[in-house]
């Protein structure tokens, strides 16, 4: 049986076996069926025990808002766990995007759960910011009544680590809410904290077991409703074959983005244009000789293989630098946190920096210790099912760079352009981004993606030609130059003549002294743009967060300033508008 | 013979006026590429699609059109330059032409790899220093080109005077080139005769090439081209009058031997004021008798085959209203440039700067534009693909020398680097069937060891390469010619003259680099034991019968030896 059929989760309380066997009946079974067999269960359950119980308490009874600031989708992915263990616990939970958010929501939560993420430098996630930053300022209503709890999470490879999980636990605080369990900081390894922490809450904020009438382990909870049984897509950690992989950019250019196309022993992990893949890569044995050598312990073949295959070895944060202190007592590093120096220290640098500029005995146990497991990197899908059947594609840049004296790679980009080649195979699973997804087939939709950006767009526009979607299709795309950095020219110019798009605009940066992006284009376009969104287009925006999205965001802004002769504050507001509509949609990275 | 006309003249003919799609074809800028008309017509617009070749294989893996972009060929009327003029070129080729300039064969400068969107831009600032690109290339008056040797002051000026007229004169008048690349704005409608008075809808059949020369230089190859003007001086050095020469040309097709390069013919003499006159009066004959059905045998050198000089010049009398004198004796010595100081009759001093294959990279750039900042006087190209740094103020003189050593554009060379010519070819022209600039160099220099073990590195010795048979570098008419056939493989020609007045011979064909090095050798050392005192490379080979001499175009193919010959005839026939 298909997994894309499972209906009971793994999580339920039965053996692996036996969610087997319930899946075979209860997959495949219609809605009248799951119907009929709910009333059944819940008859047989008070037959059992002899009592007479009012069905409706079988549900949850005690209301739990579970708010959620997501960029990744990790936060998404703890609140909708959360939400199905305080089902099964008796809670009736009401999950919240924060995008989505009205504040006055919150003043008649009861029972309120955030889980936020930080991101950059401190900042919440883009589509979160607008409600944080309500909650964060004058108008924000009284909590008062409210009892709440705050997981966070972030990368302790940043500065602000959770800046934003600690904000919004001292905001509840002090506007009158009750913290009715202690914040936790989960850094990239959150799987294990964040499940203890939600086990906690959920504890921490049950009402009395009296008030409940019964005992919250005896009811089964069968989640049927959560989402569309046929989008229980699988999830699970897959392995693939590299199909094709060639580097897109001209031998000429500066730039390596390689097209990589997998290829699945079964069907693909049911994937939609939009989604992602985590891929998990492998370190460059070379940094990983060096950074043993450096500590010391370059004959330690075990540690080599683990540090290659599942540890983060680059990333060097505040905490590892600290903990260096502590295990080595090395006076220079010392002195470096003492004088407050420590922040501008790490910037750039990575582990193998502190322990070649710092040397002192080491031994595995204590290197180990310094790092983190090595967590898969996020590539958006560029290719639709639709289209390519049981393959996916990825678009990965090649990172490279020079940073105090050394030359880096990323991690994933790096195990990508340079180590993997056809007929190799990876591990991949599939993550879902259902805020980024096509609209209805008769809308329009203007994508912007230059460089990697243009990834899921062209998954969109495979899946727009492969249904026959009647909605109008404009990409704008950009890179650095027009002859040796356009990203699938041929796929664009067969697209634009099959009808698949509908229009196309190119920036390319580095063709002549003035540079040009894509809001340029923008701003250029923007009387048509402007056309289609009071048409009811959709907008996305995906690539670059650091400045693209933000300059793509204000020259959306400008445009509505200017074709329709609003204040800026109005114009702000035209675009507030659109993403509280979720027609403004973003994955950036 | 059909009567239907090619191909290309349906183009032109519907192209109202050269403007053809090109205004949309900008504007799609999802490809570098237009319509395959439009590359046609953009030609009479000064430049010519491309792409690089060397690219080809890798693109269509990488999911990428071919890496399209443009030549533009900048019209300069005897290729002289203000400085002004000079650092807006060198801007543009630094900005869009990826950082490289190539002084061309006819004393233009060539930029390459500019693509679609940067055209315009790189028009309107070559348009800003009073510069343009219309009819640098397609089927109308090229370039018209005029010996730089301002050395022989009072001469040039009068030849330059009349390579400018002549070049205004057959100048395009439609407006396509300001409404596409100017954003002028769209002048519509007009009758033919008003519009373009000389050529009509159609223009001309092919491409019409005019030269000026000054003896004793014939540096501009003047027997190469459509139709050339002698200077006659006077015994003061003064110009008299101008002979005529029409139906030269260089390009022919491998393995069709109804095309072949021709030398002009000496048409007679005119006076200075009635030139302008006969060289309307040639191009338009040339305009109504010249074969527009096809396309390989529509330059002026068939028309004159097939009609007879003697008819031509009757019907260009007619319409000239000029009766032509007898051509007057002249005398040429070579058509090679002058290196390093000269000295004008006016007492002013040029430097003649060597560059090789005409390539500007950035190293000569740089010394160039450091030159151009504060120059006053003008940058001459020369037909050989050289500079020279013309009417340089006098406490500027050693300046200018030490910036132009430093770049390498003094250094000494051999006699026959000194003589040498390449086409661009590879990567970017797509004619090419060979390397020839980027190889040449190289060929040189394995030459010149032999020549050295033979003790002929001083001697001038001419050598022309270009890509193709088309001929942009002349080969022609060098005494030693090579003509690329496919990659890596050459067809060596000899026997033309020194001073440019006789085509060379088939040698031999398919050389590899080392065929062509083993193939010379020994007739270097032949060359170095045999020649008569003064005796050039060129008559020597025909002399000793190395090859047979070529009279003109008709017996350019005519006794050619076989291959397997080569060889037995080395040293034999001469003493």
């Amino acid at each position: 049986m298909s997994a894309a059929f499972a209906a009971i989760p793994k999580t339920a309380p039965f053996s692996e076996e036996e969610v087997d066997l319930l899946n075979r009946v209860v997959g495949p079974a219609s809605p009248l069926q799951r119907a009929w067999l709910a009333g059944f269960l819940a008859g047989v359950e008070t037959g059992e025990r002899t009592e007479t119980q009012p069905a409706a308490a079988q549900r949850g009874v005690e209301p739990l808002t579970i708010l959620y600031a997501s960029e990744s989708g990790n936060s998404e992915k703890l609140a909708n766990d959360m939400a199905k263990d305080a089902r099964k616990q008796g809670f009736k939970p009401t999950v919240v995007d924060m995008a989505d958010l009205d504040l006055a929501m919150l003043t008649k939560a009861k029972h309120l759960v955030v889980i936020a993420a930080t991101w950059g430098e401190g900042e919440p996630p883009a589509r979160a910011a607008r409600a944080y930053h309500e909650l964060m300022g004058e108008g924000a209503p009284r909590l008062d009544g409210v009892d709440f709890g705050v997981l966070a999470l972030g990368d302790s490879a940043y500065a602000e680590f959770c800046a934003v999980g600690h904000r919004i636990d001292e905001r509840l605080a002090a506007l009158g809410g009750k913290r009715a369990v202690e914040r936790v900081d989960c850094d990239l390894d959150f799987a294990e904290p964040a499940a203890r922490w939600i086990g906690g809450a959920l504890k921490a904020l049950a009402p009395p077991e009296a008030a409940r009438g019964q005992p919250a382990g005896r009811v089964i909870a069968v989640d049927f409703g959560a989402s569309k049984p046929a989008a229980a897509a699988n999830t699970d950690v897959v392995e693939a074959e590299i199909v094709e992989h060639v580097n897109l950019n001209s031998s000429r250019s500066a730039k390596e983005t390689v097209h990589l196309a997998l290829a699945f022993d079964g069907p693909a992990p049911a994937y939609e244009p939009g989604d992602s893949l985590d891929l998990y890569a492998q370190n460059d044995p070379a940094y990983v000789d060096e950074l043993l050598t450096a500590a010391g312990l370059g004959n330690d073949g075990a540690l080599r293989s683990e540090f290659i295959a599942a540890r983060d070895v680059t990333t060097l944060s505040l905490k590892n630098l600290a903990a260096y202190a502590d295990a080595t007592g090395h006076n220079e590093v010392k002195k470096l946190i003492a004088d407050g120096r420590a922040k501008d220290w790490i910037a750039g640098r990575q582990l193998v920096d502190m322990i070649t500029d710092f040397p002192a005995a080491f031994d595995a146990a204590g290197l180990r210790a310094l790092t983190r497991p090595l967590a898969p990197r996020a590539y958006s899908i560029a290719s639709a099912r639709a289209e390519v059947g049981d393959e996916a594609h990825l678009l990965v840049s090649a990172v490279r760079y020079q940073a105090h004296g050394r030359a880096r790679k990323g991690v994933a980009s790096g195990y990508v352009a340079e180590r993997l080649k056809r007929g190799d195979r990876v591990h991949v699973k599939l993550k879902p981004n259902r805020r980024f997804r096509l609209p209805a087939p008769d809308r329009d939709i203007i994508m912007v993606g230059p460089g990697t950006g243009v990834a899921p767009f062209r998954a969109f526009v495979q899946e727009r030609r492969a249904t026959g979607a009647s909605g109008k299709n404009w990409l704008f795309f950009g890179d650095r130059s027009f002859t040796h950095d356009f990203l699938y020219q041929l796929e664009w110019q067969d697209a634009l003549k099959d009808g698949a798009l509908t229009r196309m605009d190119v920036a390319f940066s580095r063709d002549r002294p003035e540079k040009t992006y894509v809001q340029h284009r923008l701003w250029e376009r923007r009387r048509d743009l402007i056309e289609w969104l009071d048409d009811g287009a959709h907008f996305y925006v995906c690539g670059d967060a650091k400045s693209m999205a933000k300059d793509v965001r204000v020259a959306l802004a400008n445009a509505y300033a200017d074709v329709k002769a609003l204040a800026p504050a109005a114009a702000e507001q035209a675009v507030a508008t659109l993403e509280r509509e979720q027609r403004y949609l973003q994955d950036v990275y | 013979m059909t009567d239907e006309p090619s191909r290309n003249e349906r183009i032109k003919e519907a192209s109202d006026y050269l403007r053809g799609t090109l205004v949309e074809g900008l504007q799609n800028e999802i490809t570098g590429a237009i319509t395959e008309d439009d590359q046609q017509l953009v030609k009479f617009h000064g430049m010519y699609l491309q792409d690089d070749r060397d690219l080809r294989p890798e693109r269509a893996r990488k999911k990428m059109e071919k890496a399209f972009s443009f030549m533009i060929r900048v019209r300069i009327p005897g290729g002289v330059l203000t400085p002004a003029q000079w650092l807006a070129l060198d801007g543009v080729a630094r900005d869009y032409g990826g950082g490289t300039m190539r002084l061309t064969t006819r004393q233009t400068v060539q930029l390459h790899g500019i693509i679609k969107s940067n055209l315009k831009p790189t028009l309107k600032e070559i348009d800003a220093v009073l510069l343009n690109t219309i009819a640098a290339c397609g089927d109308v008056n090229r370039n018209v080109m005029c010996n730089p040797n301002p050395y022989q002051s009072r001469a040039h000026a009068a030849a330059q005077d009349l390579a400018r007229a002549v070049s205004d004169h057959l100048l395009p008048h439609t407006p396509a080139y300001r409404e596409i690349w100017l954003d002028g704005e769209k002048i519509a409608g007009g009758e033919e005769e008003a519009i373009e008075p000389i050529y009509g809808k159609t223009y001309l059949p092919r491409k019409f090439k005019v030269v000026v020369a000054v003896p004793p230089s014939n540096d501009v190859d003047v027997f190469a081209h459509d139709l050339g003007f002698i200077a006659i001086l006077d015994g003061k050095d003064e110009v008299s009058g101008w002979n005529v020469t029409i139906g030269g040309g260089m390009g022919m097709t491998h393995g069709e031997p109804d095309t072949y390069p021709r030398t002009a013919d000496l048409m007679g003499y005119c006076r200075t004021q009635d030139a302008v006159k006969i060289a309307e009066a040639v191009v338009t004959v040339q305009r109504d008798w010249g074969d527009r059905e096809n396309r390989k045998h529509a330059r002026l050198k068939y028309t004159i085959e097939d009609r007879g000089l003697d008819a031509f010049r009757a019907e260009v009398e007619r319409r000239a209203g000029v009766k032509l004198a007898k051509a007057k004796p002249f005398k040429f010595t070579s058509t090679g440039d002058r290196y390093g100081w000269t000295q004008g009759d006016d007492g002013r001093a040029h430097l003649t700067l060597f560059v090789q294959s005409g390539r500007l990279a950035s190293r000569q750039m740089n010394a160039l534009r450091e030159i151009a900042r504060f120059h006053d006087g003008d940058f001459r190209i020369t037909p050989n693909q050289h500079l020279i740094i013309a009417n340089i103020a006098s406490g500027r003189q050693s300046e200018v020398e030490e910036i132009a050593r430093a770049a390498g554009l003094l250094a000494p060379f051999s006699g026959l680097r000194r003589n040498s010519m390449a086409c661009v070819a590879l990567p970017t022209c797509g004619l090419a069937l060979a390397e020839s600039e980027r190889y040449l160099p190289d060929l040189m220099t394995a030459l010149e060891a032999r020549l050295s073990a033979h003790g002929l590195s001083g001697d001038d010795i001419v050598i022309r390469m270009t890509g193709c048979p088309n001929g942009c570098a002349r080969p022609y008419l060098a005494e030693i010619g090579l003509v690329g056939k496919g990659p890596g493989r050459y067809n060596l020609y000899l026997g033309a003259a020194f001073d440019g007045s006789r085509l060379s011979k088939l040698y031999a064909e398919d050389l590899t680099h080392d065929g062509i090095v083993a193939a010379l050798d020994p007739l270097f050392a032949a060359y170095a034991a045999e020649r008569q005192s003064g005796e050039h490379f060129g008559d020597f080979a025909i002399r000793v019968g190395f090859v047979a001499k070529t009279g003109n175009g008709a017996d350019f193919h005519a006794n050619v030896r076989a291959k397997a010959e080569h060889g037995r005839t080395v040293g034999g026939t001469g003493a």
